[in-house]
């Protein structure tokens, strides 16, 4: 695959005594969405969260291997965690917006990285409030508390606030599977125009909506990769016989 | 367990089986007519009628799972499969009709099919090439719809060895004209084998070849 954005090479993760991710080798591309999908305890979290070392906070944890983003070591002595978090933005499952303003909610990341004071602030604010699609929701009540907005509203503002500190990869561990149809509906709307502009990760278990907002599909079994490649192909005619079981519902 | 997806694909598959057997009996019965200089027609047009409702009901149950359960993978290779191979089975049954009409109107009925050469050798092998689409669809045989592949060009051959003969031939235009139809309708049917072979081959292997 050329053009590769994150390159997973030989990963590997334990917690204590447990073998989590096992040799897992993959190249994802730039300004794309993959889906990484599988049977719950398949590693599928894990794996992504080995990309902006989320894991290393599991007291028990260990990892071999190598990730690199833009052929820069993410497991390096010398990598910068805070930068490499503000690189790599996460939204998880359920939205978990802090008990602040709309607006504070936004800013927080840019104020943390000293990004933004006064106008330029607010440029930030609106433009992320903008790429999570929830401006024209919220621009006239920007200092409400956030815990006022509907659930779909609060997990696009968890993805604003993503944006804010400009990210250029974004993590998703099943950013719907706590909303609506309606809701579900304009974050996948969402994700796909991310992907104009942003390296998406989705973990998720609905597989219509890898098959929708998708452009690559990874299946992982037993902390394996079993099959990788793009998604068409990969719903339409599976290599693996485990992935076309999964995808047909003949087990998971 | 067995997933409710099965349940219909199941319907599915037997409407679709039930369609090619309506769909090779009818093909059969035209051209036993026009060999034995019978008028077949209405009993071919109620089979062919028969079909295209069939092709009705099978487009409707697709949709149906298709909304149900989203299915993917091999679920939706059969699927649309079976949508392609219905409309095959429709082909071919108003081809039989196509037939048994022609001859009627055109051709004295014990006549005309002995004086073309070579129609009893292109009868023999576009009926065979009927069975085996529908042997192939059975047994989701992709090696066995393959085969049709070598049928068709001899099946091309004889057609236009038909056309040869029929562009040379004199007088009884109307014989003339019923045998050039008819081997025309014959190589037709002889093409919608091969889309129905394209389509088991697709199915059993996920591969998009032409058999053409």
């Amino acid at each position: 695959m050329n053009n590769v954005k994150i390159d997973i090479q030989g990963l590997n993760v334990w917690f204590g005594s447990k073998h989590v991710i096992k040799d897992v080798n993959m190249k994802i591309k730039p300004n794309a969405v993959t889906a990484v999908m599988g049977p719950s305890g398949c590693g599928k979290t894990t794996l992504i969260r080995a990309i902006d070392r989320l894991n290393e906070l599991i007291r028990g944890s260990k990892t071999t291997g190598e990730i690199y983003i833009d052929k820069e070591s993410v497991y390096s002595k010398d990598t910068d965690i805070f930068e490499l978090r503000r690189l790599v933005g996460m939204v998880f499952q359920k939205p978990n917006p802090f008990p602040k303003s709309i607006y504070e909610n936004i800013a927080f990341g840019p104020k943390l990285h000293k990004m933004a004071s006064g106008e330029e602030l607010d440029a930030i604010v609106e433009k992320s409030l903008k790429g999570g699609a929830l401006w024209d929701e919220v621009k006239d009540r920007l200092t409400d508390n956030a815990f006022n907005l509907s659930g779909g509203q609060q997990q696009r503002l968890c993805i604003a606030r993503a944006l804010a500190v400009e990210p250029d990869i974004i993590l998703m561990d099943e950013p719907c599977s706590a909303l609506d149809p309606a809701a579900t509906a304009k974050v996948e709307s969402l994700i796909r125009e991310l992907a104009k502009n942003y390296t998406v990760i989705i973990v998720t278990h609905n597989l219509q909506q890898a098959a929708r907002v998708s452009d690559f599909t990874a299946f992982m079994y037993v902390g394996q990769l079993v099959e990788y490649g793009s998604t068409n192909r990969v719903f339409e005619k599976p290599e693996s016989e485990l992935a076309e079981q999964y995808i047909t519902g003949k087990f998971g | 367990m067995t997933r409710l997806l099965d349940v219909g694909l199941e319907q599915l598959t037997m409407m679709v089986y039930k369609s090619g057997e309506v769909a090779e009996s009818a093909i059969n019965m035209s051209i036993r007519g026009f060999m034995n200089g019978k008028d077949v027609t209405e009993a071919v047009r109620e089979l062919s009628d028969i079909i295209g409702a069939m092709t009705v009901e099978i487009e409707n149950k697709a949709f149906e799972l298709i909304v149900k359960y989203q299915p993917v993978a091999s679920d939706l290779r059969i699927i649309n499969s079976y949508m392609k191979i219905a409309y095959d089975f429709e082909r071919y049954g108003r081809y039989a009709w196509d037939i048994s009409f022609t001859h009627k109107k055109l051709a004295d009925l014990d006549e005309c099919a002995v004086s073309l050469d070579l129609m009893p050798k292109l009868i023999e092998k576009v009926s065979e090439m009927v069975s085996k689409s529908v042997e192939a669809l059975r047994e989701h045989d992709a090696e066995l719809a393959k085969t049709l592949a070598d049928t068709e060009i001899e099946v091309d051959e004889l057609y236009f060895a038909c056309l040869d003969q029929l562009s040379k031939a004199r007088g009884r235009s109307k014989c003339v004209t019923c045998n050039l139809l008819v081997s025309r309708y014959l190589e037709r049917i002889a093409d919608h084998t091969t889309y129905v072979g394209e389509a088991i081959v697709y199915i059993a292997t996920g591969e998009k070849i032409s058999l053409r």
